[in-house]
């Protein structure tokens, strides 16, 4: 098709804005969708996205529209992944479009989070056309809530669109701004094949589908691909794009947005941002910007009862058919038993996986709390991955560690400045950079270790500057610093579910807040709980959980044993969302007190 | 109190028969509930009616008839408790009580040294009435006294006075009653250890040769627990429960009366043999709207009111719709209910029952309960030490299997 008559787009914009409901309206009006088969949030496939308002994977769905110039177009939607965990889906997606549309709820404004994905488009040289939703309410406001788009991201307002997503009203007007407003996508269907993965899911029937987006030459179904960086070819055996059921095509070219199937059995087959080409006529190079997903944060996963460990395990290997940044190996813990460690992109993400797990296959979970993955010199000379605090070597046995830093970018309004800056340094980082991108608005740079953010990083943002950040962060390197092992010991015996790698000046002041913050998720029990905290073997902190003194039921005659014994059994039945280590019983939320042991106390 | 009643009567002791019977001829426990009281106490939650002529005349009619079906289902079988229990026994006519008993002995072969309880409350007493309740064959009476404190006594919704409480023991002694049990609560809000010792010093002068001091319990839905909800009243805190628990406890042993069960303390040759059998996990028949049977491993409740009681005594079915214990539920209540007692749990009884070693498999958390003083174990016998059986719950919690 003449890719003068395509328009690729995607749409930010905050939850609750009205995204979805925008591209529900888009499809009705366009007549994709009838009054019988629609449901809200068309895109999201999954409960789960459903239910969070968000959109976990990447979704595409071609629409074809007859402008007012009586033009034939192709639109292609792209829906995009909101959370910074999944910033490299984001950025793969919008490279995939020419244009976005940003949608502003007019009763609100502009909200700090979706900030960072208008940058990132305006990074892909993206044209962005600002749209203000929610203009049916009372207490909408777009001439404000135009200015402030203005004022605080420097976008063109004078063309705003005003619309009601819920009614329907201007949402035409989006349509035509759409095809005339962004620009059509150029290349050569002469060219060798050049395609951008830009999502990839397993489906159990059709193995690996593929959504790409063609920038130069042409694809036709049953043809060979070759996937870039792995060199590895695939017959395609099904061609087509989303409309929004599955349609089927001969051939595609230059500008149009797909999918396809090729027999491919690992969601590795085919990596986000990798480039699609064929193998006797391949392109001289990629498309720029491939980096292979690799997990950040590591956690370990248990379950509830020993005797669940192969139903977790088959859930795991479900799940990762379908996560590509998701991975795990078996691990032993002392204190849970056997388990897996697992690989996740960031905090949102093992959420996400939890929650499947726990929904999709009923996998009851113990989930440690996160960490990053160090590096360790070892006097012996060894270089050590250590992705699981307990397994740092004796202090004697290590030579030097090495933590991931990020470059960290903060977009704030500048009355926020002093405070995110306080963050920053309270958090190790070094500043690199303080510049005002518009009289108000400012972009702090930061390098940090990973480790600082992972904890309570986003919520102390996020209450330092009212919700008006955004952040933005890659991994760049790994530096080394003087960091230690903290061992919780229970009752005397170390949890090494517990352990934390912390820095060593901070660690008296660490384990003293992790030590009151397990005194305060662990119930008062049967027995006394020490839990101390320690550094080798120096203890910087102690507490105790008092056991309670009076737990009994006062009658029990013949009239009672039934309710009384059903009770013991319940009571027994209720303790199994416990772990119990030697004679302590240990709730869930203890694992994860780690992550709030940095919050004042 | 002491002035009025002189030193200890009782002399016509019951001497405490020591197993004279093999165990198929010691007989059964026989539970008779009574479902009427005059008013509901703030802090009770069991089944009981407010008293009214027909619905009693109905039941005793109904009893009479369900005394009569056990008796030719169980072939006359021999009994060795009586238990009258309520709701307020006392309520019932001395002459009612007599057709029951007289029914009683036709149906079953009552022993002749059967323990005959009957619960009763001190104003619906007098002397008249506890001499016809010996006359009759009722040897023990277990007095709902709760509190030697009127302020107490209002709290709880009782309809009676401390006064009357002590006049009722009096009353019964001199009408003979030589084995006297008096019912105590503790642990009311705004109790300290103090009031709650006093109590016991002054209920230790009366004499009786038994007493059961119950901690209060806040049962949901009862008019207590929803003032202590709305914080109009306030529960002493764990330590001061403890305390008093135990300071309690120790005072009364110091008096000669031993502590047989979590609640129960009696001098010796007074325990309550039918409650012990329940705790020994004997079998017992329960007669009347909402009591409960146990008969080998057949468990069954009666209906609860009064229409469904009479349908199934009258069709014939009562006791027809039992659910059958398993070997696992048998052994779970072995454990809860052996453990109540100081005598403790047989450990090799529970090794027969359950082919387990229940210090063997539990050896980290047998150690550990001993190491902190809450369990003993002495002869092949585990029980719990005094600050175990105020952790009870718990421990039986984590032993049972």
């Amino acid at each position: 098709m003449d890719n003068a008559y395509i328009r690729n787009f995607s749409i930010i914009a905050h939850i609750d804005h009205g995204k979805s409901t925008l591209a529900d309206r888009i499809l009705e009006l366009t007549g994709l969708v009838g009054e019988r088969d629609k449901k809200n949030q068309y895109l999201d496939k999954m409960d789960l996205e459903r239910e969070r308002g968000i959109t976990i994977k990447a979704q595409t769905v071609r629409i074809p529209y007859r402008s007012e110039d009586g033009g034939d177009y192709v639109l292609n939607l792209i829906d995009t992944p909101g959370h910074v965990d999944f910033s490299y889906e984001v950025s793969r997606s919008l490279a995939a479009c020419e244009g976005a549309l940003l949608v502003v709820d007019s009763t609100q404004g502009v909200e700090a989070q979706t900030l960072a994905n208008v940058y990132l488009a305006l990074d892909h040289n993206l044209e962005v056309i600002p749209v203000l939703n929610k203009i049916d309410l009372p207490s909408a406001d777009p001439e404000r809530v135009a200015r402030e788009i203005e004022e605080v991201i420097g976008l063109d307002c004078a063309e705003a669109l005003a619309v009601s997503a819920k009614t329907g009203q201007g949402v035409d007007r989006v349509l035509e701004a759409v095809v005339r407003r962004l620009p059509a996508p150029g290349g050569d269907p002469d060219a060798p094949l050049k395609a951008l993965i830009f999502d990839s899911w397993y489906d159990s029937y059709q193995g690996v589908v593929v959504l790409f987006r063609i920038l130069e030459g042409r694809l036709k179904n049953g043809e060979r691909i070759r996937i870039f960086s792995s060199g590895r070819s695939f017959e395609v055996t099904k061609l087509g794009a989303f409309s929004p059921e599955a349609k089927e095509f001969r051939s595609m070219g230059p500008g149009e947005v797909g999918f396809l199937c090729a027999a491919m059995r690992d969601i590795g087959d085919a990596p986000v941002g990798d480039t699609i080409t064929k193998p006797e006529r391949p392109c001289a190079s990629p498309f720029p910007g491939f980096k292979k997903i690799k997990p950040m944060v590591f956690s370990g996963l248990y379950p509830v009862e020993p005797g669940e460990y192969e139903n977790l395990k088959t859930a795991l290997e479900k799940l990762q058919l379908n996560d590509a940044a998701f991975v795990y190996e078996p691990e032993t813990s002392k204190a849970l038993g056997f388990g897996f460690r697992c690989g996740f992109l960031g905090l949102l993400h093992i959420d996400i996986v939890q929650e499947r797990l726990e929904r999709e296959f009923q996998a009851r979970l113990i989930t440690t709390a996160p960490s990053v993955a160090y590096r360790v010199d070892t006097t012996s000379g060894q270089t050590l991955n250590i992705d699981n605090p307990s397994r740092l070597p004796d202090q004697q046995e290590v030579a030097a560690v090495y933590e991931p830093f990020v470059r960290l970018e903060v977009h704030v309004p500048h009355e926020y400045v002093g405070g995110v800056l306080a963050l920053c340094e309270e958090k190790r980082g070094l500043q690199k950079n303080i510049a005002y991108l518009t009289s108000t608005r400012v972009v702090i740079t930061y390098e940090m270790p990973f480790a600082e953010i992972m904890y309570d990083f986003f919520d102390k943002l996020k209450s330092q500057t009212k919700g008006y950040a955004s952040l933005d962060y890659e991994i760049i390197d790994y530096r080394r610093a003087d960091l230690v092992k903290l061992d919780i010991l229970i009752n005397g015996e170390p949890v090494d579910a517990f352990s934390a790698i912390v820095h060593r000046e901070r660690a008296p002041r660490f384990g003293r807040s992790l030590a009151l913050k397990l005194k305060r998720s662990i119930p008062r029990q049967l027995f006394e709980v020490v839990i101390q905290a320690a550094i080798g073997r120096k203890v910087v902190a102690k507490e105790r959980v008092a056991p309670f003194r009076k737990d009994v039921t006062a009658k029990c005659y013949g009239g009672d044993v039934t309710r009384k014994r059903k009770l013991l059994e319940k009571q027994k039945e209720g303790k199994r969302r416990m772990r119990r280590m030697g004679n302590v019983e240990i709730p869930q939320e203890a694992f994860l007190a780690v992550l709030k042991a940095g919050e004042e106390t | 109190m002491v002035r009025i009643f002189g030193e200890s009567p009782a002399k016509k002791k019951p001497a405490p028969k020591k197993a004279a019977a093999p165990p198929g001829e010691q007989g059964l426990l026989l539970y008779i509930h009574v479902p009427f009281c005059k008013s509901r106490c703030r802090y009770c939650s069991f089944h009981s009616q407010a008293f009214n002529q027909v619905t009693y005349a109905w039941y005793l009619k109904t009893l009479l008839m369900e005394i009569d079906i056990w008796g030719r289902r169980l072939q006359r079988p021999a009994v060795q408790t009586v238990f009258f229990g309520g709701g307020t026994p006392s309520l019932a006519p001395a002459h009612d009580l007599d057709r029951i008993m007289a029914a009683l002995r036709q149906a079953f072969r009552l022993r002749e040294d059967a323990e005959i309880s009957l619960e009763a409350n001190p104003d619906t007493v007098d002397a008249a009435y506890f001499r016809s309740l010996l006359a009759m064959g009722v040897n023990r009476l277990s007095i709902g006294v709760q509190s030697l404190a009127d302020k107490d006594l209002a709290l709880l919704g009782r309809t009676h006075s401390a006064r009357q409480a002590v006049a009722a023991f009096g009353l019964a002694r001199q009408a003979g009653f030589a084995n006297i049990g008096l019912d105590l609560i503790w642990g009311l809000p705004g109790q300290r250890l103090r009031h709650w010792m006093d109590q016991l010093k002054t209920v230790t002068r009366l004499k009786a040769e038994h007493l059961s001091c119950y901690g209060l319990s806040l049962e949901p839905k009862t008019a207590l627990a929803g003032m202590i909800k709305d914080q109009a009243l306030r529960m002493p805190s764990d330590r001061e429960l403890a305390n008093m628990y135990v300071s309690g406890s120790e005072f009364l042993e110091s008096q000669g009366y031993i502590q047989y069960e979590i609640s129960n303390f009696a001098r010796m040759g007074f325990f309550c043999r039918h409650n012990l059998g329940y705790w020994e996990g004997r079998d017992y028949l329960g007669l009347g709207p909402s009591a409960v049977s146990t008969i080998g491993p057949r468990r069954f409740t009666n209906p609860r009111y009064m229409d469904a009681y009479d349908a199934a005594v009258r069709g014939g079915f009562v006791g027809q719709d039992f659910e059958v214990l398993d070997k696992a539920a048998k052994i779970r209540e072995m454990v809860m209910l052996a453990l109540r007692t100081t005598k403790g749990l047989d450990l090799r009884e529970y090794a027969r029952a359950s082919g387990r070693d229940l210090v063997k498999s539990n050896q980290a958390l047998v150690q550990e309960l001993y190491k902190n003083n809450l369990i003993r174990i002495y002869k092949g016998r585990l029980r719990l030490t005094k600050n175990g059986m105020l952790v009870s719950d718990a421990i039986i919690a984590r032993l049972a299997p």
